[in-house]
């Protein structure tokens, strides 16, 4: 419904939010297990990383240009491939034949950035928002 | 006098009264507007309910924000109907007020 236009804003908006608390719980789980060193599959926890892909939003296609106006979304959460770290620590239960304990590929500092950036596109996206919703009462009072 | 000179009285017919004319259904009149809007905001208060309880209920899809949006989109709504039903007692009102 055009009339209902100013709503693509805020559902733009709410697909960010939602990757972002999706990049928040992953920057969570990788910080959470920085020591992790045994994993359901056998080997230490391996750092996960949210992919995001520009994805069509949903309601909006008889709003001008919807095609060019795209939300995001989570479209997987890969595993970093990189080796982890190995920290020589014979008496550790998980150490290998030669002392050495592999430890997640994680570096805490990183994932502090990840977190602080997701928290600011978090923050981004409410202002967005609280824009629109202005915008949209702006809009209502005209002639008032 | 002659009454034969008088013609006939021909009483109106339907087909003689010209038809008033509607307005084509892809013209909306503010009475349409003001249903349609009704109706978004009662979805949208739908909606906004129904985020409530997932969120209540501790569904992990449901987001905090989501239920935010849900219900300041019912509330827009709600605002917007009601701003088209003000706008259409306004112009009744100033009809009503015509000097005669």
């Amino acid at each position: 419904m055009p009339s209902m236009d100013f709503f693509t804003a805020m559902e733009v908006s709410a697909s960010g939010l939602s990757a972002q608390r999706t990049r928040m719980n992953v920057a969570a789980s990788n910080l959470a297990n920085a020591q992790t060193t045994q994993v359901a599959g056998g080997g230490p926890y391996k750092r996960r990383d949210v992919v995001l892909t520009s994805v069509e939003v949903p309601g909006t296609r008889n709003t001008p240009f919807a095609q060019q106006v795209k939300g995001v979304a989570v479209s997987q959460i890969s595993q970093d491939a990189a080796p982890p770290r190995l920290e020589y620590d014979p008496g550790h239960p998980q150490a290998n034949a030669q002392g050495y304990v592999a430890y997640p590929n994680i570096n805490p500092v990183e994932e502090m950035v990840d977190m602080i950036t997701a928290s600011r596109a978090y923050e981004a996206g409410i202002t967005t928002m609280t824009t629109a919703v202005n915008m949209a009462e702006r809009a209502l009072g005209i002639g008032r | 006098m002659n009454a034969s000179s008088l013609g006939p009285i021909t009483p109106p017919t339907l087909t003689s009264i010209a038809p008033i004319e509607k307005p084509a259904r892809d013209q909306l009149d503010l009475g349409d507007s003001f249903a349609h809007a009704l109706q978004e905001a009662h979805a949208t208060e739908q909606r906004s309910t129904h985020a409530t309880e997932q969120f209540a209920k501790g569904d992990p899809g449901m987001g905090i924000h989501e239920v935010m949006i849900a219900s300041e989109k019912a509330s827009l709504s709600l605002r917007y109907a009601t701003t088209l039903k003000n706008k259409a007692l306004e112009a009744y009102r100033e009809l009503m007020n015509t000097q005669v």
